[in-house]
């Protein structure tokens, strides 16, 4: 399967940016990062010494409806409490990012929002790494689903996730703890386990043993790609100071 | 704070100054447009565009609908536009500004209401079925001139859109899957694209294509929407300082030039997407039929 | 130095990686935080440096200092004796209130934080107009304010340039490149080799100098101002040029090799040079 691509500081206004595209899903988001800025209103006014972290997700080819809001409160839960509100420059001030969806397919209105979750967190994630927005750790998520037969597949696409039984999204810090376990549909607490071990090895590289994903485990991991694609602008950025080198 | 950060009084003078001297910041002529880059998506009427600085994705969609009660015979056909905090900081989500609406008004007069779309031509079923064609406009960066990029996005993308076909067959309308046939092109009766021009010092110096801080230094606006064969079908001047009647005119026919190079290269890199399309079109099907040899056993 | 090293939040700083001068404590720069680890022992902890951005690990071991270089992209946060150019927005009784960064809350210039300034005596800034100021507190929690100067406080006098930037023009650049600028402007100036990979002031000021030469100050907010005015005639077109290889040279992240070609390119397009 081809794995996702994606780069840092592609858009030139924003303090931060990332574009990251999913192949499997077909989906492909742009996230944008503005902050420390100041919010208009007092929309601060209950966490004054933090900051406040704004999500907005804006669909490619409809206008934003429930399903962008309800998504946009889990994305916060998870994002916004990485971020580290409370460093110099940040309290009372808004940190807002806005994720564009600008490839793939429509999520129909009423649909679950599940199979884009996991290509919103990560392009969120590396559009704050991108504005040097204070983070407490990193993410991975994965998206999974469970067929009919019981069988366990990786991302599928808004097609392939009607027909299974269960879709799962859970994502997982960089050092393992589970941070977001987003299901849908049927199924049984031997098979949420199972699914979980399997996102595990996928975020962090299959360390188990018995769910080995082939050699090279560790650089097809979704954290190792989080990681290479952050090194990969930092190295380019400061090539001039290591040439010096 | 929903306002781009005012320029200083040293950037408004120096723009001013140097444009006395026939001098922009960026090193171009009055009547030079920046450096145009048009790709497009894999999807039909996934245009991305760059206008120096300024980066639009325009996205092109179709479903099939009820045409409106008084317009039993039209298609519908609508342009949206949201500024998001992603184009500039000074936008913010969820909330219109002026510009917003300014934008979206020329949009829909330049390229709606001018019919340049054939909305006839999306008519499925009399009073019963219809196609409603839409054009998202996104703006990733914002540096000025957001009129003429979103306008020449929303052309190539209406151009290089395919809708998928759809007959009526015992009054009950059937839509064909891409697969299954090929999808169609829409109707474009003609090619209407804007020109905006921004006047400095009493309107001695007008120049196209204004980056923001041009626009903020600027003094007044004159937009011109004009197609390849020279019809005006759009002409504002809503605010800012007076401009001679004649300058008007005169920009009017450079509006028109500009059109036709603007048009031709769009052209351009339509025909060079079509032509890859039909050659990785030509070895899927290849390759389908040595599938299908394949499959018996 | 040992092997570049980049980090990303929530990395441990490895030990080997810190400066090993005893003689100063250790300070910590931008992107990094001291966290206690408690270990199994009762009363017995454990200090872990960790990074909170994604960045590249640097040390000085001279003035013992550890940080991280994050993306020069970034937007600017005002730190203490950072010099910045900043923008009038409106005045009151007691002070300028300035735009540092755009869609920030201004900082607070004192009317009287000018060299030599009374309330006779003081500059009657207009909106619009620019200071070169330092920053000089940065205040503590929500809602704390920034105080910039244009005076030295020790001294009373205005060094290295503050104070109000008459005519001219600024130029945006990203952070990270004014960062970039005043290293190597600090550095010595008859050093003609590349610092921070910048060789574009060295190769301008000699291009440039017959011209009349220019004038420059740096914000590390992401401002280049340029002044030209001894240039007669030719000020516009060599403070486009000069503003146009900034920026190029920071959009582009150029080569010191590709810098030069850059300067020469565009002296010929604005007829600068033959």
């Amino acid at each position: 399967m081809v794995g996702p691509t994606a780069s840092l500081s592609v858009l030139s206004r924003a303090d931060g940016s990332a574009s990251y595209k999913c192949p499997a899903t077909g989906y492909n988001i742009l996230g944008a990062v503005n902050g420390p800025v100041e919010l208009p209103g007092r929309r601060d006014a209950l966490k004054p010494e933090d900051a406040t972290v704004e999500i907005f997700i804006k669909p490619g080819t409809t206008t934003g409806g429930v399903g962008e809001r309800a998504t946009e409160t889990i994305l916060k839960s998870v994002l916004g409490n990485l971020v580290l509100g409370r460093e110099k420059g940040f309290p009372r001030r808004g940190v807002v990012l806005t994720l564009n969806i600008v490839g793939g397919e429509n999520v129909e209105r009423g649909d679950s929002y599940l199979t884009l979750l996991p290509a919103l967190l990560h392009a969120g994630l590396l559009a704050m790494i991108s504005a040097s927005i204070p983070l407490s750790m990193t993410l991975s998520a994965a998206l999974l689903g469970v067929t009919t037969s019981g069988d366990i597949v990786q991302n599928p696409g808004p097609a392939a996730a009607k027909s299974v039984v269960s879709l799962h999204v859970l994502a997982f810090s960089s050092k393992g703890h589970l941070l977001l376990n987003e299901s849908r549909g049927r199924f049984d607490f031997d098979t949420w386990e199972l699914v979980r071990a399997r996102a595990l090895s996928i975020c962090q590289g299959a360390h188990d043993g018995d769910v080995a994903m082939g050699e090279g485990e560790n650089a097809a991991s979704v954290n190792a790609f989080i990681r290479e694609t952050a090194e990969d602008q930092i190295y380019s950025d400061y090539a001039h100071k290591l040439d010096s080198i | 704070m929903s306002k781009e950060a005012q320029l200083s009084i040293a950037e408004r003078d120096f723009i001013l100054e140097a444009l006395r001297q026939d001098v922009r910041l960026d090193g171009r002529k009055p009547d030079e447009y920046r450096p145009l880059n048009i790709t497009f998506g894999e999807e039909y009427g996934h245009v991305n565009l760059q206008l120096g600085k300024t980066h639009i994705i325009v996205r092109i969609s179709a479903e099939v609908t009820k045409p409106r009660d008084d317009r039993p015979f039209d298609g519908l056909f609508n342009i949206n536009m949201e500024l998001t905090n992603m184009g500039s900081p000074a936008w913010d989500n969820g909330r219109s500004n002026d510009l917003e609406a300014a934008v979206t008004h020329t949009l829909d007069r330049v390229i709606r209401h001018s019919n340049a779309l054939d909305t006839e031509s999306l008519c499925i079923l009399k009073g019963v079925s219809c196609w409603s064609i839409r054009a998202d406009v996104h703006v990733l960066d914002y540096d000025g001139n957001l009129t003429d990029a979103a306008c020449i996005a929303t052309m190539a993308g209406l151009q290089h859109f395919r809708r998928p076909d759809a007959v009526v067959r015992d009054g009950k309308v059937i839509v064909y899957g891409v697969e299954q046939r090929v999808p169609v092109a829409l109707n474009i009766t003609h090619k209407p694209l804007s020109v905006t021009f921004h006047t400095y010092n009493d309107s001695k110096h007008v120049i196209v294509d204004a980056t923001l801080k041009e626009e903020q230094a600027a003094e007044g606006d004159l937009v011109i929407g004009i197609n390849n064969a020279g019809d005006l079908c759009y002409a504002s001047k809503i605010a800012g300082a007076p401009v001679d009647a004649m300058v008007i005119v005169t920009k009017t026919s450079i509006a028109w030039e500009k059109v036709k190079v603007l048009n031709a290269a769009i052209d351009k890199v339509l025909q060079a997407d079509l032509a890859k399309r039909a050659k990785v079109g030509m070895a899927d099907e290849s390759r389908a039929e040595n599938d299908r040899e394949v499959q018996p056993e | 130095m040992s092997a570049p090293l980049v980090l990303l939040p929530s990395d441990e700083v490895p030990r080997e990686h810190l400066p090993s001068n005893k003689s100063n404590p250790l300070r910590l720069g931008p992107g990094l935080r001291l966290l206690s680890q408690p270990t199994s022992q009762a009363g017995d902890s454990n200090h872990v440096l960790t990074a909170t951005q994604a960045g590249l690990l640097t040390t000085d071991a001279k003035r013992n200092t550890v940080s991280l270089l994050s993306f020069p992209n970034r937007r600017y946060v005002p730190t203490v004796n950072d010099l910045i150019i900043a923008q009038i927005h409106h005045s009151s009784i007691d002070f300028f209130h300035c735009i540092v960064t755009p869609n920030t809350a201004h900082a607070l210039l004192g009317q009287l934080s000018f060299e030599g300034a009374t309330k006779k005596t003081r500059p009657q800034l207009k909106q619009g107009e620019l200071v070169y100021a330092r920053v000089q507190s940065v205040g503590v929690g929500a809602g704390a304010e920034v105080e910039l100067t244009c005076v030295n406080p020790a001294t009373g006098k205005a060094d290295g340039g503050l104070g109000p930037l008459v005519g001219g023009m600024v130029f945006d650049v990203s952070t990270g490149m004014a960062a970039r600028l005043i290293r190597a402007s600090s550095a010595s100036p008859d050093n003609t080799d590349a610092v921070e990979g910048l060789v574009i002031l060295g190769e301008l000021g000699r291009k440039l100098e017959s011209l009349g030469g220019f004038e420059l100050a740096v914000g590390r907010n992401g401002k280049v101002w340029v002044d030209c005015s001894n240039a007669g005639e030719s000020a516009i077109a060599v403070t486009v040029a000069i503003g146009r290889c900034l920026q190029e040279t920071d959009q582009h992240n150029l080569h010191p090799h590709d810098q030069k070609k850059l300067v020469t390119r565009i002296l010929r397009d604005l007829k600068l040079a033959s």
